[in-house]
């Protein structure tokens, strides 16, 4: 990890309705020196108190009750510019067109390599605005 | 006014107000020098005869105008003796000349040739005193292809020969539009089929998907973990039981699929299996017809409900009728006659069986016919009889094959027809599952 020791790590916030990937997610990004938070449903990440800290939201799209492309409009709605990696199940070429033009940074299809999701959020720390931090991809 | 006789019709007033017609008779009387020198008139009421006639005439413009509206014709015929009396539709659907002497060879000329040998069975079946109705083609002098109904039945004898009352009906716009709600109906369930499979791959694809996503995430931890400095042995370890958990999971999604998305159970219930097999015939009908293949059913009367699953022994008739069909289906020297016949086997069975005029089959390919895959057509899968024996060995019966005396061969199976009957082997089993 580039960057002094005091610099704290940024904050990925996964949201998922399925609760092995909520499991195995914030681990991987832990692993490479994220820090990381799993939330079942949109609405618990809106009401949690990490909302305003998350650097990075990495979103499902098919959850029942509020969907990713919901949750995109809510944090639009109030005026949070979280950046927003999408990850979903469906290859729904509407629902990707969408989920861009309201100003998604990517959209990853399940199953992902860990490296195409390390990518996306490298993209995403570097050009979003923050001191961008590079976090390593594995030695392969 | 000359001299000579006539007769007038006229309209005359009665006391009561009313007009009858009358025939009124003028008859000169003469006298010596020729010269008029009475009248006789003689007057007969013919008032009845009138009204008969023209409630006759009213008749018979009713009876033609609602022939041609519905392209009915009406006929007596005399086969033996080969005259015909045809009203004026029938003239008009054959666009035969009114004139014309109508024989048997003359109406002959005019069935397209694919529907000869139908109509040849059917002349057949009605001298020996059947009802006929059957469907078939002509082709008028002009080459207007029409599709017709004949009907006819024996009406009374003379002369100790039959009389035929029938009619005839040209049902081509009717035919056509069945043809176009036939054609439009396979391409619906092929529309809905290739739907419901796009649907599938989808919802099975995102099932899957998401216990694969987690494996290979779990599994991309475990190799950092152990590419650590120091590696990380027991992370890597608890991530592989995760990953090994994931995988399960994918299983289960496959295993909970495929339960989902197979065959109906079996579902029993008593059926009257006349009445199942003339609907498979109705559904056959029309291909059977376009194969040239004549089909006759012997179905026992009174025959006893027997218990089954209505749609599988459904498709097992029909598969042996589309089997019989086919093995006709290079016979030219001879009809092709497909008879379909339902009778008691035994005190509490039924037996349905299926004879073609056909090529039969060898004496050494009898047992190889039920066997899965096994197939004499060009483009075949040969699962149909491996799948129709199992069918009905599920209802506790059995289907078998008989080459016939003359060409062609049987199909036939037989069922039990009582729920006890069924119990009773269940129960059977059960007990020696037991023991």
């Amino acid at each position: 990890m580039q960057g002094k020791s005091a610099t704290v790590r940024p904050l990925l916030s996964v949201v998922d309705d399925d609760e092995m990937l909520r499991e195995s997610l914030p681990d991987l990004l832990r692993e490479v020196g994220f820090e990381a938070r799993a939330f079942s449903s949109g609405h618990e990440f809106l009401s949690s108190e990490y909302l305003d800290e998350t650097k990075c939201l990495i979103l499902d799209v098919a959850m029942p009750g509020m969907s990713g492309l919901d949750l995109q409009e809510e944090l639009k709605r109030r005026g949070q510019t979280i950046p927003i990696i999408f990850i979903t199940g469906q290859k729904d070429e509407d629902i990707r067109k969408r989920g861009l033009r309201q100003g998604a940074v990517k959209f990853l299809y399940k199953p992902f390599s860990d490296n195409a999701l390390l990518d996306a959020i490298n993209e995403v720390l570097e050009h979003g605005g923050s001191e961008g931090q590079g976090h390593k991809r594995d030695a392969r | 006014m000359r001299a000579v006789p006539f007769e007038n019709e006229q309209r005359v007033l009665g006391k009561d107000g009313g007009y009858r017609w009358f025939l009124v008779r003028y008859n000169p009387l003469l006298d010596e020098r020729g010269r008029i020198d009475r009248w006789y008139v003689a007057a007969t009421d013919i008032d009845d005869r009138k009204r008969a006639e023209a409630e006759l005439k009213q008749t018979n413009l009713l009876l033609t105008a609602s022939q041609r509206l519905s392209k009915t014709g009406s006929t007596i015929t005399d086969l033996l003796a080969d005259v015909h009396i045809w009203s004026e539709e029938v003239f008009r659907i054959c666009d035969f000349d009114p004139t014309t002497k109508v024989t048997v060879q003359r109406f002959r000329e005019i069935i397209h040739p694919d529907d000869r040998p139908l109509f040849e069975a059917a002349l057949g079946r009605g001298m020996t005193g059947a009802d006929v109705d059957f469907l078939y083609r002509i082709v008028t002098p002009r080459g207007a292809v029409k599709h017709v109904r004949g009907i006819a039945r024996v009406m009374e004898h003379v002369a100790g020969r039959p009389l035929f009352i029938g009619a005839l009906q040209d049902v081509t716009e009717s035919k056509i539009a069945e043809e176009a709600l036939n054609k439009a109906r396979s391409e619906l369930a092929h529309v809905a089929r290739i739907t419901t499979l796009n649907a599938l791959t989808a919802s099975i694809a995102h099932e899957i998907n998401q216990p694969l996503a987690s494996l290979i995430t779990n599994a991309s931890i475990c190799l950092r973990r152990l590419n650590a400095d120091p590696p990380n042995v027991d992370g890597a370890r608890e991530t592989v039981m995760r990953t090994i958990r994931d995988g399960n999971r994918a299983s289960e999604v496959i295993t909970r699929l495929r339960a989902l998305y197979s065959k109906k159970e079996f579902a029993p219930e008593p059926l009257d299996l006349n009445e199942a097999t003339r609907e498979v015939i109705a559904l056959s009908l029309s291909d059977l017809q376009r194969n040239r293949v004549i089909l006759r059913s012997e179905l026992a009367d009174g025959l006893p409900l027997v218990t089954g699953d209505r749609i599988q022994l459904q498709e097992v008739i029909l598969n042996l009728v589309r089997n019989a069909s086919d093995a006709m289906g290079s016979v030219e020297d001879r009809p092709r006659e497909l008879l379909i016949r339902t009778e008691l086997e035994s005190t509490d069975s039924v037996r349905l069986s299926v004879k073609d005029a056909g090529l039969g089959f060898a004496g050494e390919v009898a047992d190889k016919l039920f066997q899965a895959f096994y197939t004499t057509k060009k483009d075949g899968m040969g699962i149909g009889l491996h799948v129709s024996q199992s069918i009905i060995e599920a209802h506790h019966g059995r289907l078998w094959a008989t080459a016939n005396e003359g060409p062609g061969a049987t199909f036939s199976f037989a069922i039990p027809c009582r729920l006890e009957g069924l119990e009773d082997i269940q129960t059977r089993s059960d007990r020696t599952g037991a023991a």
